[in-house]
């Protein structure tokens, strides 16, 4: 390996729809169970990545802008440094990631997330029956009193590690592990193209490629995590400075 | 202190209660204790044993006498993360002409099933928590492109010399501290730095 790995996330939402396709394929990749009305109105509705919306503007010049919102990897974790067993820390490739057989459920890291990212299991996760052969024998399902968050699908990128391992013989480069080996289901199911994900220490890899775009910024900034996700500042086609055009 | 109205006798009911309480909340936590020790896939005290198989099924015939590899029926134990086992079909390959006919009553069962369109239910001997993903893949390929074993000794690392076992049993514990040892152990040798990291296995 030459140099240490960092995933990262490019989100241009000038180009999300808000169609919500990577919630659902996150829902089916990630062994979620299914959101009911009641658990969005006692607020435990589980959406590792879950799409704002945000109304901009007064009546009748309303526009909704989507935002999708998932964990943001932060180098600077507010969550990790309240967890008291250890459950959550960062492994070398730059993920933060959750250790369900750790998690003792104190829900402190939820509790200290600025991006509400974190989902607590307060009751044994349900299917209807048929459902529980669809699950994805790769993602454990969480059972009652752990918490659990988006992996940026670490069960691909360990798959992805492993295929490539065994095609290219034993090891794992730069060059063989790379965008389009793998991709969270998010990413895989985006219409739009909107998410790009890969490594960010790699200066040619497409995610550091668009992060260096000037509409970049993060979620929350100011406060200091220095997240994973970096965002694109959506293209305002009536902004002042456009209409000269 | 005890007003002077209350003899000890009064006092009788109320301690055996008490102690009555004691035993069973201690109980209740060694239940607890127990329950939470044993449930892990294997007990400390020896081995369950092998759990008895629909058909009798002598790994000592079809490996060491007939000297079948075990990637042959184990088919997918190079290629992906379960080791499975063939279907009903795959061992009418050889038992439509080895012992087909006159057969012995446990190839009967097989040409049974086969002829009631009916799949064999294995009963599992190696069994991993939901939390641990594991998969045979890599493992093998390791034991037998880096250690330089051949197929059937990298096999044997983990579930012992299964060619001298009329029924299969688990020979290892398994547990964490198992897996941890050997990739421990391997750090080096890997060159990877992740080994022995969680999101190895749990995820």
């Amino acid at each position: 390996m030459a140099e240490t790995k960092k995933w990262a996330m490019v989100i241009d939402l000038d180009r999300c729809t808000g169609c919500q396709a990577c919630v659902v394929a996150c829902q089916a990749e990630n062994n979620i169970p299914i959101n009911e009305e009641k658990d969005f109105l006692s607020r435990r509705a589980k959406q590792w990545i879950r799409i704002d919306r945000v109304w901009e503007g007064t009546w009748p010049n309303v526009k909704a802008r989507f935002i999708p919102v998932l964990c943001q990897h932060c180098e600077n974790a507010p969550c990790e440094p309240v967890c008291p067993v250890y459950a959550t820390y960062h492994n070398s490739q730059g993920l933060n990631v959750q250790v369900y057989n750790r998690c003792v459920g104190t829900r402190y890291c939820a509790n200290n997330c600025p991006y509400q990212v974190r989902f607590f299991n307060f009751h044994d996760p349900e299917w209807p029956d048929t459902f529980w052969n669809q699950l994805n024998p790769d993602v454990t399902v969480r059972s009652r009193g752990i918490m659990e968050k988006c992996t940026f699908c670490i069960q691909r990128i360990r798959r992805a590690e492993r295929t490539i391992e065994g095609r290219d013989g034993g090891k794992v480069n730069d060059q063989s592990l790379k965008a389009g080996n793998y991709m969270p289901a998010c990413v895989n199911a985006c219409p739009t193209n909107t998410l790009t994900f890969g490594d960010i220490n790699d200066p040619n890899s497409d995610v550091s490629r668009r992060a260096r775009d000037p509409r970049h910024y993060k979620l929350l900034d100011h406060i200091g995590t220095s997240p994973s996700v970096i965002y694109l500042k959506k293209v305002d086609p009536n902004a002042p400075e456009e209409e000269a055009h | 202190m005890i007003p002077k109205f209350i003899t000890p006798k009064m006092l009788i009911i109320p301690i055996a209660l008490g102690g009555l309480l004691t035993t069973a909340v201690v109980i209740l936590v060694a239940i607890f204790l127990l329950r939470a020790w044993f449930s892990t896939p294997i007990q400390i005290f020896g081995f369950p044993g092998p759990p008895e198989q629909p058909i009798a099924f002598p790994h000592t015939a079809h490996v060491d006498i007939e000297g079948i590899n075990c990637a042959f029926c184990h088919r997918n134990v190079t290629k992906g993360d379960a080791a499975t086992i063939l279907p009903v079909e795959g061992c009418l390959l050889c038992h439509s002409t080895v012992q087909g006919e006159n057969a012995p009553p446990e190839v009967a069962k097989v040409i049974e099933h086969y002829n009631n369109n009916r799949p064999i239910d294995w009963k599992r001997v190696h069994r991993l928590p939901d939390h641990v993903q594991f998969s045979h893949e890599p493992h093998v390929r390791f034991l037998t492109e880096v250690q330089g074993l051949e197929l059937e000794a990298a096999c044997a690392t983990c579930h012992g010399d299964v060619r001298d076992m009329v029924e299969v049993e688990q020979v290892r514990s398994l547990k964490m501290g198992d897996c941890v040892d050997c990739h421990r152990d391997n750090e080096v040798l890997t060159d990877n730095p992740d080994i022995t990291d969680c999101t190895t296995c749990h995820y």
